[in-house]
């Protein structure tokens, strides 16, 4: 009556444990190099239960999680919540801040009530009994945090068993490099050109460090650019189309994340005071406005001048 | 996307003809080719209804919906229990009201019952009914012993009159799309079904009788006792052993399993907690269990296969094997050959074909319907036709054989087979 199971594991290779998932509305990819298939495995569950977790948090989808319940709340009325999720809303409140607004987990409410302007001040935390308060009908969503989030929870994981190199791709947008690359020196990681995704726009060179990109379209699985506008504007509430993407590289992937959606639509100015916080941005602005066989590439970086120039192979900057 | 009734008949219309309707659901084309509906008081389908109490209130309000756009009336309504009787009277002020049943069938007259009384009474309701030319929407499950579920199949057969069980995920457009998605290999071989019931409730319905023990308890809370019900086997595990024969499309060959009181030890009879395997053909098991003091799991019927997995009561879809990222072979590689060369890797964030929601997608979309209202709608419709699938009365035929079969290795501590005289 039945076929024969296909069997769908990874070729065996000797070099690294590889598996990957659904969560987040995207794709989880982990490879643990010079780990063998059991040891992999183990860590690769640990992995996934944690980042289900971590969703089940803080989902809009699903109507039992911490985010659900404190949206459902009657307007006026505050709840408590738990320490890690009045944490999750401190570290976003900090970000709103630092951006000067640009990063925005507050959304206006219902669809139909456009005139409810959004807006972290919006969200009142209050330390001494850990409740919040939603105010003029403000609704979150962590879209722009959770990748991020579980990255950093996930790099944390790692540390503690003394995970000495791992690779995870958190839906290409939020890379996570565990160590040195086996082979030695940095983790390449290219951001993928858009009409020419076998080659690289730009490369960061990373160890113990996350690259997370934001911006308007992404690349499927055979190479073809789909287009996907979601990135608001908190500032203006219009959705931002501009054929640029915007990625940074930081030692923690949380604020990798939430800076990458924020810069997309902060000047260049404000990115910069940003970036004078930390002293381990680097910040990669790609736009394809001028055509994309000519995209024009701004780094900017903690600590250093920033640096601007034309399309080129940008793997010999890699040091 | 939530799917509204044009949108709902646009689907089952597409599915005509296919081979999941055919041999798993013939029943859905009735919502694109109903009987025809005369506005007339001839043709005007007369519903009596046996039972107003919980379940029973909540169809007779399930066919006041129907009767605003169907020409159906409820024309008697019977409670032998005075409250019930009384609130019957109250939301139907228009129907014969009755005491007794059996003098409903003589005085009104009705097309069809439906009966939702305590689950030992649905045999000779359902017999009488059926004898006196009535067509019959019984709840489930069928009878509380083996002979009698099989005395009310061979009734209908004789008599020639429609009889559905009131499974009411038999009308459930999820469970359609799910079917068609299994049958096309959407998980790969089924491989293994597991299903459980949870609920943190003391699962009393009515608190003034006098306790555990009392006449009125065992009337108004017959589900507790032994003579009246298999307690949540018959009541809860039923429902969900009819959809595992239905997506499996076979019956068990063999039931064990046990139970206990373990919690609620209030004098009550039946259990409070059981387990169950259910081994059908080619090795296949389902493995199903249920709680009243823990509702930490919840309700769901899990359908697992070689390449993925289905949560048919939360309509979620798990891959098994989702694909690997462009990426994932050029690193691999690199690493198995001690190279590092740059991963062209990163971009906005990819996003599937189909969205995920907590790393699987929706089996079918949403509906805004109501599965209990769709079943009701069939059932008058197929009044009108004078006959139904017959595969669905087998469905419900199924279910409660094997629901008492269940509860017999539970109680007897055996494996347990349907008997010769039991399979149709």
């Amino acid at each position: 009556m039945f076929s024969s199971p296909k069997h769908k594991k990874n070729a065996m290779r000797r070099s690294a444990f590889s598996n990957r998932f659904y969560a987040m509305g995207t794709r989880l990819h982990l490879i643990l190099p010079g780990l063998d298939e059991s040891v992999g495995h183990r860590l690769f569950v640990q992995v996934k239960r944690e980042v289900d977790r971590i969703e089940r948090k803080i989902s809009r989808f699903d109507p039992q999680s911490d985010l659900s319940r404190l949206n459902q709340i009657k307007p006026g009325q505050s709840a408590q919540v738990d320490e890690e999720f009045f944490d999750i809303l401190m570290a976003c409140k900090t970000c709103w801040k630092i951006t000067e607004g640009a990063f925005d987990p507050a959304l206006s409410g219902k669809e139909n009530e456009p005139s409810i302007e959004p807006g972290m001040n919006k969200v009142q935390l209050f330390e001494e009994n850990r409740t919040v308060l939603l105010t003029d009908g403000v609704q979150l969503d962590l879209g722009g945090f959770g990748k991020g989030y579980a990255l950093e929870k996930v790099s944390d994981l790692f540390h503690q068993r003394g995970v000495k190199h791992a690779f995870v791709n958190f839906g290409e947008s939020s890379v996570l490099a565990v160590g040195a690359h086996p082979a030695g020196g940095n983790w390449k990681i290219g951001i993928r050109h858009a009409t020419e995704p076998r080659k690289s726009a730009f490369v960061f060179g990373v160890q113990d460090a996350s690259v997370s990109t934001s911006g308007n379209f992404f690349i499927d699985d055979s190479g073809k650019t789909i287009q996907h506008h979601h990135i608001i504007d908190p500032k203006t509430g219009v959705t931002d189309e501009r054929p640029v993407t915007m990625s940074v590289s930081a030692a923690s992937p949380l604020l990798a994340e939430m800076l990458s959606t924020a810069f997309l639509v902060m000047e260049e100015e404000q990115i910069k005071r940003v970036i004078s916080l930390y002293d381990d941005l680097k910040v990669v602005k790609i736009d394809y406005s001028a055509g994309t066989d000519q995209p024009e590439i701004t780094e900017y970086n903690s600590n250093q001048h920033n640096e601007q120039g034309q399309y080129e192979d940008q793997s010999e900057k890699v040091s | 996307m939530r799917i509204n009734r044009k949108k709902f008949l646009e689907m089952t219309a597409a599915f005509a003809g296919s081979s999941v309707m055919a041999t798993h659901m013939p029943w859905f084309s009735i919502f694109n080719h109903p009987a025809p509906d005369g506005k007339g008081a001839a043709d005007r389908v007369r519903i009596g209804v046996i039972g107003v109490g919980s379940r029973g209130t909540a169809l007779t309000y399930n066919l006041q919906e129907l009767a605003k756009t169907m020409n159906l009336e409820i024309a008697a309504v019977c409670d032998n229990y005075e409250p019930h009787f009384e609130k019957a009277k109250e939301i139907v002020p228009e129907a014969d009201a009755y005491m007794d049943y059996r003098k409903m069938i003589e005085s009104t007259e009705l097309d069809g019952v439906v009966i939702a009384t305590p689950l030992h009474e649905h045999a000779q309701m359902t017999i009488d009914c059926l004898q006196a030319g009535l067509h019959v929407f019984c709840e489930k499950a069928m009878a509380r012993h083996l002979d009698d579920v099989k005395r009310m199949y061979d009734t209908h057969l004789e008599e020639d009159k429609i009889l559905m069980i009131g499974h009411q995920r038999l009308f459930n457009p999820i469970y359609l799309d799910a079917m068609d998605k299994l049958e096309k290999g959407g998980i790969g071989p089924i491989t293994m079904l597991r299903g459980w019931w949870h609920r943190n409730t003391d699962w009393v319905f009515y608190e003034n009788t006098g306790g555990r023990g009392t006449e009125l308890d065992k009337r108004l809370n017959w589900r507790f006792y032994d003579e009246t019900s298999a307690g949540m086997i018959s009541e809860l595990g039923s429902h969900h052993f009819q959809v595992a024969n239905w997506v499996l499309g076979e019956t068990p060959e063999s039931v064990v399993g046990h139970g206990s009181i373990n919690f609620f030890d209030d004098g009550r009879e039946v259990y409070d907690n059981f387990a169950l395997v259910f081994r059908y053909p080619n090795g296949v098991h389902f493995s199903y269990d249920c709680i009243t003091s823990n509702k930490h799991n919840g309700m769901q019927v899990q359908v697992l296969g070689n390449d993925g997995t289905m949560e048919l009561e939360s309509n979620m879809w798990f891959e098994e094997f989702p694909s690997d990222p462009p990426s994932a072979e050029n690193l691999l590689q690199q690493l198995e050959d001690g190279e590092n060369e740059t991963i062209p890797i990163g971009g906005a964030t990819w996003l599937p074909d189909t969205p995920l929601r907590l790393g699987g997608k929706y089996i079918s979309p949403e509906y805004e319907m109501n599965d209990t209202l769709l079943y009701l709608e069939g059932f008058v419709n197929y009044i009108k036709k004078g006959s139904a699938p017959e595969k669905l009365t087998i469905e419900g035929y199924n279910a409660s054989i094997w629901t008492l079969l269940a509860e017999e290795a539970t109680k007897t501590g055996q494996m347990v087979t349907a008997p010769e005289k039991y399979l149709l």
